[in-house]
This record gives C-alpha cells, structure tokens and sequence, in this order.
C-alpha cells in the first residue's frame, strides 16, 4: 500500500501543483506555518481562558463545531470557510485578528488556505496551544541587578537597571543636576510648589551627603505633600465636586473624600490598605477601633462620586456602575474593563462575564444619592457614626424630626386645601361693593355702593359674610406700598366700628385674628393669587425697624404697620401710626372682615399710593361674599366662612409650633455624613445583552477577573465589596503592585515605565525596563506597600538627580532628566505662593447653597464658581462646566480617569500670562513684597530668589536694571512670572 | 479682502523690539506651510483630510430646546385636516407621565407654502430662509436616540448620548487642523450655555488645543484677548521676555518644548490684533449690516453672530457654531408654539443673510452650513388644543448648505403626521459622517487611540447620506 499511496499523491502532485503535500509534510506545515499563528495571534481570545463568540480555535473539533457565527472551517474548502475569510479581511465576516495593524501577512494567509485545503490536517500528537499568558499577568520577577561598567554611577538598584540599557546603546548618563535646579524639583515632585529661598539656601550651605536625604523627609512630613500625591490620585478616581447628571447637582459632603484622600498620603498609609478602604471601608470600619470609623466610610467616596447620568438618575444606574467599573479597572488595575459591558472585550482576556460579575458587587451597594431634576434632595449619606452609637444618640431624633415633618406637611397641604375651598365658596354669592384704581402717587376715597344699599349707603349683613378689600398691581411695577384707611360701621345695635387703624398695636399676633370685641378670626391676611392662602409669615422688624411690622408671602404680597407715633423713613417715607398693603408682582393682596352679626353696616375707606415710583398706580376691589343657607336635612355641615377662618387659625398655630419644634431641633441633628456606600440588596445580577438593560440573559455570580484568578464569594450574604478589596490587593494578583509602582515611577520622571498607565492589558505599551518594574514592585511589596519608602528609593538613585540640561531624543532610555511644564494646579499654586496670596491651610467644604433649597435642572443647572486663595486641589470643580482655567492648562478630566497630564503649548495659553487679570494682580502683589529689599539691586535678587528659586546673574541683573529705567517693578514681574525657566522645571 | 497683512505690519512696522515676531506672523499667513518643530506635538498644524474636501469650513447653527419640525420645514395636511384625532404611540415623553394617558392630533399654527425653483415647502415661520431653499438641502427625516435635551444635545455634539465625549467641531479641528494660526481653530458663540454646558464645544480626550474657544457676545469677546497694558509698554516686556527665554533655552539645548512657547508668546501678540480685527465691524457696510439686520455698533444679537462667523471663516477658521439662545427661554415650547414666533424671528434672517452674503462673496463653495436642532416636537398633545407640543426624537427637520451640498434638494419623509420617519430616515451619526465626508474625512477613519481603544465621533455608526452631496 505504501507504494500505490506514493505513486498516487506523486500523480495528484504532477496534476495540481504545489498545493499538494504529503502526511508528514503536512505535519510540519501545520507546526511551521500553523501553529505559531494560531498562538501569537488566535487562541488568546479563542482558546481555553476565553472563547470569544465561544469560538475555540485550538483544536480540529473547535475549528469544525465554530461558534456563534458556525463553522470556522469546511475542511477541503478555503473559499467556504469563515476562517479564511476573516483572515483575509472579507467584508461580509468580522476581520480577525481585529486590528488591522495585527493582520496576518500574504504568506500567512497563503499557508492557512493551503492547509484547509489540505483537508485541515491536526496531528494526533501535538502539544497544546496555549496563548503565552500576556506579560502583565505573570508573577513578579527576582531581578538581579545586571552588570554594567560605569560601576561609580550606581546609588542604587534603579540605577544599574538604567545604566545597563544606557551602556547597550551607547549613552551616558547626563551630569549630576546642580543643587538648586535638584531642590526645585524635589520640591516640586513632592509638593507641587516652590522651594522658598530659606528652603534652598539651606540645602545649598548643607555640605553632607545626606542633604538630600534630609530635604526628602522634610518634604514627605510637609502638609502640601499630600495635597500634591492625593491630586494626582484625583485625577486617577475622576474626582468632582458635581454628580454630572443633566443639572449637575453639588455634591455637598464629596470634600471629605478627597481630604481623606490628601490625609492618606500625609500618613503614609499603606496603599493596600488605602485600596481596600476605598472599596470596602464601610465594612472594614465595622471591625473598630471606633476613632477609624468615620474617615473609613469616607473612603468610599471612591464609588459615591462614580458619575451620574440623565433626568431621573435611578433609571440609569447602570451607566453610574459602569462608570464605576471603569474607574475601578483603570485606576487600581490599570485594566479596561468596561469594553466588557457589551461584549466580550475585543483584546484582553475579559469577557461580559467578568464584567457583570463585577457589576452585581455593586449593585448590591447602595451609593449615596446626590439629587437630580425629579428628585432635588440629597438621599442614603451616610452617618460617620458607628450604627450601635448611631441607634442610640442620633436615631431617635430623626425618627422624631421625620414624624414633625410628616405633620408639618399634612398641615400645609391642609391649608391649601383649605385654601381652594374658600376660593370655591367665594364665586358662589358675591357682590361687588366698590371697584377703581389710582395712578402713581394718588389717592382715593370709596364707600360701599351695592344693588342692595339703600340711599344711605347701608349694606344688609349676615353672620358669616365675609367683606374683602383687595389691593390690586396695575403694569407690575412694583414700589405698590398702599396707604390703607378701612373702616365698618354697624348701623344701629350697638353702632360697633371696625378699622384697620384698631390692627396696628399687636399687629403681629395672628393671621386670622380675634377683632377687639372678642369675636374669633374677624380679620383676616390673604395672598389672593391663588385661593385665600393666608399670608404666612409675620416679621417684627424691617428694614431693622423695630417700629415695623409685617405679614407677608416671601416679599410680596404683603400687609404692613408702622406703629411708631412718628414718621417712618425707610423705602419711602410712612406715616405715623399707619396699615399699609403691598400686592405682589403677579397678583393681590386682601384684608378680610368676617360678619359677626345680622345687621346693617356701612363702610368707608381710603386708599393712598405710598410710594410714588414706577409710574403705575394701583387698584382696589371691594366685595362682599354672602354666606349660604344651610340645608336643615344635610348630614354634614358644609364649609362655612367662619368655620374655615377658625380652622385655619388653628392650624396655622400648630403648624407655627411644628415648626418651631423642628427649628430647634437643628443642632441636634448635625450628623456628619459622607457622600459614601453602604451594603444593599445583596444580589447576582443577569447578563445585560449588547450592554442593554432591558435584554437580560444568565445570572452571572459575583466574581472577580478570570484571567486575575476569578475568585467567587463563599456565600451571597454580602455584596462582596470585602472580597472585592482583598482580591485586587491580594499578594498573588501582580497588577495592582504593578500598576501602582508603575505611576509613582511616571509622576517622578514624567514618563511611565509602562507608558499607558491605565492599560496594562494587549492594547497598552509593554514597559520600557521590565527588570525596573519588577525591581521596584518587589521593593514595594517587601516594604509593606510603603510609599514613602518607594520615593526615597527613587529619589536617592542616580537616575533622578541628572541634569536637565541636554534635551534628550530617546526618553526610553533617561540619559537626562526630563524638563517638565507645570500643571495648571502647580502654576496656580505657585502664582499665588510667590505673589504671597496663597492661603495655605486646607480646604473643607465648599459655599454650596443649602440643600433644602435646590431646585436645579437642565435648563437652570448648578453652576456657580467659587473664588478661593487655597491651594488648587481645594478649588470646586464641576462636572459639566469645567472652570476655564484648568481646561486652558490641561487639568484633569472631571468626568473620566485621567493617567497622563496632556502638555500642550498654545496661544491662548499666552494670552493668559499677557492679559488675565490674576496674572496682573500676582505680579502687582510679587512687586509689593520686593519692597522690602533695600536696593533695586537686592530687589531683583530677592525676586529672582522667589521666582525661580536663585540669585540673579550679573548679565540678568544688567538686563533687568536696564529694563527697570523705562518700566515699572509690576512689569517687570510679568516678565519673570511670564517667563519658561518659571513654568518649567528642570 | 482682508487686511490682516497690513494691520499686523502696521502695528509691527518700526518696532526692532521684537525682530523674530514680523516674519512669523507674515509666514502663517501661506496656508499649510507651517512646519512643528521635531520634537513638538503641533496639533493645530494643517493637515490634509482622507480625500480632497468639497469644505474647507463650518458653520454650525444649533438652535437650543427642539424646533418643531411640523411647523417649520416639514408640511404634513393631514396634521390641519385630522386635528383631535386621538393616536396610540409607545412614545418616550408620554410613557407613565401622568394626564398623558390619551393623546391627540394638533395642528400646525403656521400654514406653509412652496417656494424658490426646487418648490421645497417652509412655513412662515422662517420667511427669509424659504427665500434660500434652492440653496438648501433639507432633511426632514432626522432621528436621534434620547428625548431629553441634555443627552440629545449631547448626541448632536459628540456622538455620545450619555458621556462625555469631543465635540464634532473639536474632530473637525482634530482632522484637519487650522489655516489661520492667528485665530482659534474652533470657535462657539453663544450668548449663553446650552444644555451639558462646556461640553458641548469641549475636546475631552482629544489634544486641548481642539476645544472650542468660546466667544460670548459682548465687549471682550474672547478672554483676555484685550491687551491690559498699553501696545510700547507691552512690546517691552515681550522684547525683554524674549530675551530672557532665548539665555534660558541656550543653555537647554533648544528644547523644543520651550521653542515653542517662545513662539506661542509671538502668536498670542498677533492674536491681540487678529481677533479684535475680526470682530471689528466698523468696515462693514450699510447693506451688509442691514442684510443681517444689525444696527451699527451693536455687537449681540444672532444677527452679530452670523456675520461674526462669515468674518471668522473668512479668515480661516475651521469650525464655528453659533447658538442661540441658552438652556432656558430657547425653543423648548411646552407652553405655548407662538414663542416659536419669536424665536424664528430673531435667527430667520440672519440666517438668510449669511447664505446670501457667503455667496456673494464667493465663499458659499468653500463654507458648510449646517443647521439643527437637537429634536423635533410631538405633532400631538394631551389634548387637541393644548397649546405647546413637547419632545419628540423620533423626527425633525435639519438642512446643509454650501460647499459639496446638493442644492434645492428635500431628503427623506416623515409619515403623514410628521410622527415617525417614513422613509431615509438620516441618525444623528450619519448626519455626521456626512459632515465629516463634506470636510474630506472618513468618518470611520478619523480615529483616536484613548484608554486601550480607537474612538470615532460616530462610534460604530454612521452611514454618509450620498444623496444630499452634489
């Protein structure tokens, strides 16, 4: 058989060509050609870790079984087969693999159509395909420090790890930076100010080799250190003062979150332990000691600030806990994570499941609420009080104040119930009694003239009318304060007299009040704009007039008294003992007589324009409203004036007390409260199809990364936040440490090792000094995550004490120290240092308007700046505005992680050091504080020194004397302030 | 046509403080001859799209709060003959909405009429832009996603309904770079913010010096373009800047990065001229003034902002918006559809007037207008003669003009109540691609590489709607 086999495939070969190869050499063509390409581009995503579109293509059954799009390959039949297409990048077929910059080769392409051809031939023995695991993932290497030659260059491990890759190109290292240009940067780097000229002058006298040392730990103890490392965490996390939902509510108690953030760094808290509080505080403060508890459950503002989305943000909450995921992945794993959301991630080994397995932790958390369009008030903050001492001190008295605002709103919505009815029962029997207007600055008398008077002008009363003046506004002028004389006169009986004059002393006492004659709720205040709402709030002083008093609904519409015996000058000037009324904008205002008796009366009034200005008068309406029989045989008595007017009066003095009580409870109930999480619902959440809500697929158990281990929870009890935390700074988990030491290293030299900071995975940049990553993590971990130790390590090494000086082409190899523009915080923070505006101390919470008075939305968002002489971290940054400044110097992102700084150079930057006037009135303040030197000389000194951190050369104080002839010392220091050797630092 | 040359020259002309600052200036007038230093990441520097462009710059007209496209540009008789007739929608802004649980037909409160050659039907509400509809290539089946302003206003700027994302004109500058260097590359006018605020105009990931620079009408209209020093006083302290960063780069091996700080010095100084040169109406013309009925010396109004943009891409701005009114008081007519009049009155002819003065100045072919809104209003109410109309996404009316854009064209069809798109529907993405496409760029190549992925402004959308290209 072997023979006729031979003489038959030697055939097939004379009648086909190349194409044709042998059982062996098929093998070899599957290992040569084959193989290699699945592994370095296929079975990363379609092999055994993950199988994207559950496509497996490292094995014969998995290339024939495919995947969701069917078979990969029809053996025999190249131009069938989904495979080939994809590899040839087919238009009807997804090109694989998915970057075109990865696309196979011609050749390549040519061996796979060859080999499906072929029949698709697998050896029987062969070894497993298996990706090799991406770099980032694999355990921290021992790494020994590798020779080099220029031995008397080394301080320290970093610096042979350098030199070595220096040596292999050909380069050397640049000099030693001088001393000066060495303090501005380590005092920069660690504090994002400048060296004040004691700071620098000592360190220039201090002839010791441990100088450096010693300026290193004075900066690490200085305050301003953690301000500058706890923004650059900011920028990491998306930090804002905003929730960036459509109207882009405050976010009033975000601040302790980023302060505990800044005091972390101050302590030198461990970063694992930084870490894990972020994400789980609120259950590590659970296991005391006690003084931790409230700065653990601010940690984790960490989530709370996850971005909020559209009107009504509870309906978008899976957008926030993407948000969340994002930031998490990036900013602690240096991860994509959120690509997952829709699909299995196109590059890492991430899949949906891997990523709603993260999203059920968190929606089994309950973030704080910050309020959004439909729902105003702030919700869920979280007491920085442990819940036993909670319980005991705090609880009762919200459970209290929750029950007097229940009943502070069932009696105002009471009243405007009451309100309507009165409204009703007043269009059913009414009769106009007198009607006119006056214009500005007039004046007129009116008496009653109804249909029912008889020619002495009496008006026939029942018990229980009501007679109503109203003040009405005319153009809406304003300025309608109305001098009003209102009197009733019983015709006959006991001829009683009723005035406005008898409401002056006591003014203040009730709204509806008892008249003097002992008859309940007689008079009565109204805002008549929208029912009779009787006017809510009495003032006892005006204008800081004690002698005035008033009843009013906010500004206007109001009633007011002078009581004094003499004129009273204020917005104009008020008679002695006079009874004022004031309509509002839109609407009037009345005075009510209710009827005591069944009688005759007669009434006479008055009424004055107070208030000359605006050049449109007012009007009145006087009306009598008639009450109604009642039916004997009704069950229910219905509403009467007089019932109504005394109902009101009592529930008004209750609604007063109410009030009252709950005003004072104010003190008690300042319960400091985070803008934090805490446990929820604990629940696996569903699959959402294509990243849609609403297309649920499988339950997904709560998990971590599979490719980092995918650990699940040992029972759902919990959201699983603490495991979460442990697991990302697990020993075994290499990223965290990575990523971590990765950034220290970047904001010490300005460049990564791995220079995409938040993208360990296939899509970022392998590091530039693998041996230095894992060199440095390790020292890390050895420390006890310890930064402290990681910059001291750093800064004492050759490598960042070179000298700026010769501009470097290949930054991978740090043959200089990079120069480096300040950032926009830095440039802020050091105008107003060396101008002496600066105010050092730290920041607390921003001048947000209370919370009971928001009403914001997207056509009014919140959108107020607030001024500050503080550092820049301490500055309120919104979502949805950003503060013009920043974005002009590259600040950070408000609303997504930033791990790189942009540098960018533009004009309108330079219009800012031309003609912004804080540039102008820092150089106005730096001149000023030259004032003190006794020469021009020692002044130009003194300002170089503050500047830029040295003493003037001879040929600049040449220049600079020469300048100064011509120009004032302000212009001058917009020239220094203005200049590069300020805005960067060598 | 323009003086700049002069104006820079003359301001320049007999001071020997600042010798480098003449010829730099003068240079950046030849477009596309601006080299970046090696070393500096130059990202205004002109760039050449993916294929020859048929624009060479926007303007874009966004009109804040939904135009209703039924009383606009899209005439619908069935809407005037079957008012009150109740419909059954699965509509966003009625779903659960409490008084809305039946809804009704209401009819238009303008009557419309065919105008120009092309017969394109406008109502009267935009009397002056009817008279260009021969000009104009009208869309009248736009869609968008979202029904609430901020997210829709959000889409029709970057794509993106819910995150923050760069802004179109940002792309375009991204794309393309800038001709004048003296002037932004991207400018927004607006008299106040829109909905979603800076992020309308902002860059996000992309480089900063793509994001909009905005312009607020009024006496500084761009910050600190005002010199705060008289002109001698500052040519001293930018001569002895100079001077002071030239010692200080000699010993630093010419960092480019300080180089080209030194020359942004020397742009921001022409800025100082170029800008307050644009905004300077004192040549403009009676007739012109009058065209877009501006009263001399005024310097607000969209009258001022149309005739700012025609300055502006004159001079070779790349991209300017223009809104009109802010996120309050704008087109939002829940209330009543007659403050529709007053809206349409205060943009109508100066919107006519610029189409009409670009082509009289032979720029029309170079300039693409673009104007939209971010959604239509509902052709139905909760009852018939409920007197605003609220949200609608699911239609509205948006139109180019100018450079590349098929003239006297009407595209796409709503159904016969204006309510769904009945035919060609064109979304928001692909009423970008088409923009992008106009401007030379391929709208799924114009990429940028941001947290391990390549973004697009049309995300993984966007179809260029052939057939409104001429």
């Amino acid at each position: 058989m072997p023979g006729l086999k031979c003489a038959l495939t030697c055939l097939l070969v004379l009648a086909t060509g190349p194409l044709i190869v042998f059982a062996d050499e098929k093998e070899d063509h599957f290992e040569a050609r084959i193989r290699p390409v699945l592994i370095s581009s296929c079975v990363r995503c379609h092999g055994e870790s993950k199988a994207s579109g559950t496509l497996r293509l490292d094995s014969r059954e998995g290339l024939l079984k495919g995947g969701e799009s069917g078979p990969a390959i029809d053996a025999g039949k190249p131009e069938e087969s989904r495979l080939i297409k994809a590899i040839q990048r087919h238009e009807d077929v997804s090109a694989m693999p998915p970057e075109k910059e990865k696309g196979l080769r011609p050749d390549q392409i040519a061996a796979f159509v060859t080999w499906v051809k072929e029949g698709a031939m697998w050896p029987a023995k062969t070894a497993r395909l298996e990706a090799p695991r991406h770099w980032a993932f694999e355990p921290i290497r021992a790494v020994a420090p590798p020779d080099v030659k220029d031995t008397a260059w080394i301080k320290n491990g970093i610096d042979s790890l350098i030199l070595a890759r220096q040596e292999a190109a050909g380069v050397h290292p640049a000099a030693p930076a001088d001393k000066i240009a060495l303090i501005r940067r380590m005092t920069f780097d660690l504090t994002g100010l400048p060296p004040t000229p004691e700071e620098i002058s000592a360190f220039e006298q201090d002839p010791s080799p441990q100088a450096v040392e010693q300026v290193i730990e004075r900066l690490l103890k200085s305050p301003h250190y953690g301000e500058h490392w706890g923004r650059h965490w900011l920028d990491l996390v998306r930090y804002a003062d905003t929730a960036g939902e459509n109207s882009d509510h405050p976010l009033p108690h975000a601040w302790r979150y980023r302060n505990w953030v800044i005091k972390s760094f101050n302590d030198n808290q461990p970063i694992d332990v930084f870490l894990r509080e972020q994400i789980a505080g609120d259950l590590i403060a659970a296991d005391g000691p006690v003084e931790k508890y409230a700065d653990r459950v601010v940690a984790t503002g960490y989530m709370a600030i996850a971005r909020r989305f559209g009107h009504d943000i509870d309906k978008d909450m899976h957008l926030t806990f993407e948000d969340t995921i994002d930031t998490l992945g990036k900013s602690m794993l240096g991860l994509t994570i959120a690509c997952a959301r829709c699909h299995d991630h196109k590059f890492d080994q991430i899949s949906a499941r891997d990523y709603y397995g993260l999203y059920g932790i968190f929606e089994s958390t309950k973030f704080a609420f910050p309020g959004c369009e439909p729902k105003q008030q702030p919700r869920d903050l979280v007491p920085l009080l442990p819940p036993d001492e909670f319980a005991r001190s705090i609880k009762p008295v919200l459970d209290q104040a929750a029950s007097l605002d229940a009943s502070i709103k069932n009696l105002s919505d009471e009243l405007v119930g009451t309100a309507r009815q009165l409204k009703e029962l007043a269009t059913k029997k009414v009769t106009s009694l007198s009607t006119g207007t006056i214009d500005d600055g007039g004046s007129a008398p009116f008496t009653a003239n109804s249909g029912e008077q008889d020619s002495t002008g009496h008006i026939a009363v029942k018990r229980g009318d009501v007679i109503q003046l109203a003040i009405t506004p005319r153009a809406n002028h304003g300025a309608d304060s109305t001098l009003v004389e209102f009197a009733i006169t019983e015709v006959g009986g006991d001829a009683r007299q009723w005035s406005v004059a008898d409401l002056i002393d006591d003014f203040p006492t009730a709204n509806p009040r008892t008249d003097r004659y002992g008859n309940a709720a007689t008079w009565s205040y109204f805002d008549t704009r929208d029912g009779f709402a009787f006017l809510p709030e009495n003032l006892d002083v005006i204008d800081g007039r004690r002698e005035l008093k008033a009843w009013r609904n906010g500004d206007t519409p109001s009633i007011f008294v002078n009581t004094a015996k003499e004129p009273v000058k204020v917005w104009t000037t008020l008679p002695p003992r006079s009874f004022f009324m004031h309509p509002g904008q839109s609407g009037p205002v009345a005075i009510a007589w209710l009827c005591p008796f069944d009688g005759t009366i007669t009434i006479t009034g008055k009424i004055t324009d107070a208030h000359p200005s605006g050049g449109d008068g007012v009007g009145w309406v006087l009306e009598q409203f008639h009450s109604l029989p009642v039916d004997p045989n009704a069950t229910e008595k219905p509403l009467d004036f007089a019932s109504a007017f005394t109902r009101t009066a009592e529930q008004r003095q209750a609604l007063n007390a109410a009030r009252k009580q709950r005003a004072d409870m104010g003190p008690q109930l300042a319960v400091p409260v985070g803008f934090a999480v805490v446990e929820g619902e604990p629940r696996n959440t569903r699959l959402q199809k294509r990243g849609e809500p609403a297309d649920l697929g499988d339950e997904i158990p709560r998990k971590f990364l599979d490719v980092l281990g995918g650990q699940t929870l040992q029972d759902g009890k919990t959201s699983g936040r603490r495991e979460l935390a442990n697991w990302i700074t697990s020993p075994t988990n290499p990223l965290t440490t990575r990523v971590f030491v990765n950034r220290v290293w970047q904001w010490h030299f300005g460049r990564g090792i791995v220079t995409t900071p938040n993208d360990f995975g296939s899509r970022g940049v392998p590091p530039t000094h693998p041996e230095l990553l894992d060199y440095l993590t390790a020292e890390f971990i050895r420390s006890g995550w310890n930064l402290h130790a990681l910059h001291r390590l750093i800064m004492l090494s050759a490598a960042y004490r070179m000298s700026s000086a010769q501009h470097s082409h290949s930054p991978d190899l740090y043959a200089s120290f990079a120069r480096r523009r300040l950032t926009a915080e830095e440039l802020r923070d050091s105008l107003l240092m060396v101008s002496g505006q600066l105010d050092p101390t730290p920041g607390a919470a921003h001048p947000f308007p209370p919370e009971a008075s928001w009403s914001f939305s997207q056509h009014g968002p919140f959108a107020a700046e607030y001024e500050t002489a503080k550092r820049s971290v301490y500055v309120m940054q919104k979502r949805n505005r950003r503060t013009r400044f920043f974005s002009l110097f590259d600040g950070p992102d408000p609303n997504a992680s930033t791990p790189v700084r942009d540098v960018t150079i533009v004009p309108t930057q330079a219009l800012f050091f031309l003609n912004d006037p804080f540039l102008h009135t820092s150089a106005d303040k730096l001149a000023a504080r030259l004032a003190v030197a006794p020469t021009d000389r020692d002044k130009i000194d003194l300002a170089h020194q503050l500047v830029f951190g040295r003493p003037a050369s001879p040929d600049q104080v040449t220049d600079a004397t020469e300048f100064l002839r011509d120009n004032p010392w302000p212009a001058y220091c917009r020239v220094l302030l203005s200049s590069n050797e300020f805005l960067f630092v060598d | 046509m323009m003086p700049r040359r002069q104006v820079i020259q003359s301001a320049v002309a007999g001071s020997l403080l600042m010798p480098g600052i003449l010829q730099q200036l003068l240079a950046d007038d030849s477009p596309g001859a601006i080299e970046p230093p090696p070393g500096v990441n130059d990202p205004l520097a002109p760039r050449k799209g993916h294929f020859p462009a048929k624009a060479k710059n926007v303007i874009f007209l966004f009109m804040t709060g939904g135009v209703s496209h039924v009383d606009s540009f899209d005439h619908k008789p069935r809407l005037y003959q079957d008012v009150g007739k109740e419909v059954k929608l699965d509509h966003p802004e009625i779903k659960n909405r409490p008084g809305y649980e039946r809804i009704f037909l209401k009819r238009p409160q303008w009557d419309f009429q065919k105008h120009g050659e092309c017969g394109t039907e406008v109502s009267t509400l935009f009397p002056h832009v009817a008279g260009c509809v021969d000009d104009i290539a009208l869309i009248r089946s736009m869609h968008t996603d979202h029904s609430n302003h901020y997210n829709a206003t959000l889409g029709m700027h970057t794509g993106s309904f819910a995150f923050a994302r760069p802004s179109i004109g940002a792309w375009t500058s991204y794309g393309l770079g800038t001709e004048n260097r003296n002037l932004p590359s991207f400018v927004t006018i607006a008299p106040a913010q829109t909905y979603a605020g800076t992020q309308v105009y902002a860059s996000d990931f992309l480089p900063g010096a793509h994001q909009g620079t905005l312009v607020v009408p009024g006496a500084e209209p761009i910050a600190n373009v005002a010199p705060r020093v008289g002109r001698t006083q500052q040519e001293r302290e930018l001569a002895a800047l100079s001077k002071m960063n030239q010692k200080h780069l000699a010993t630093r091996s010419d960092d480019p990065q300080l180089a080209a700080r030194i020359k942004s010095f020397e742009t921001a100084f022409g800025m100082q001229m170029a800008v307050p040169d644009a905004f300077d109406l004192t040549k403009e013309s009676d007739a012109t003034l009058q065209l877009y009925g501006l009263p001399r010396g005024s310097s607000s109004g969209f009258g001022w902002q149309c005739l700012m943009a025609r300055r502006l891409v004159e001079r070779g701005v790349r991209f300017v918006e223009l809104i009109d009114t802010g996120s309050s008081g704008n087109w939002d007519s829940h209330g009543d559809m007659m403050d529709h009049a007053r809206l349409a009155k205060n943009v109508d002819q100066p919107i006519a007037a610029l189409l009409k003065d670009l082509k009289s100045r032979g720029l029309f072919e170079d300039t693409l207008v673009v104007w939209t809104t971010e959604f239509g209003r509902t052709p139905f109410n909760n009852t018939a003669e409920a007197k605003g109309r609220e949200h609608h996404n699911w239609a509205f009316s948006s139109w180019l003009a100018g450079g590349g854009v098929k003239r006297g064209c009407a595209y796409g069809e709503t159904d016969e109540y204006g309510i769904r798109v009945a035919k060609d529907g064109v979304h928001v993405h692909d009423f970008h691609a088409t923009i992008l496409h106009l401007m030379g760029l391929d709208h799924t190549r114009l990429t940028y590489r941001h947290s391990g992925r390549d973004y697009r402004l049309t995300d993984i959308h966007g179809n260029v709607v052939r057939d409104v290209l001429a």
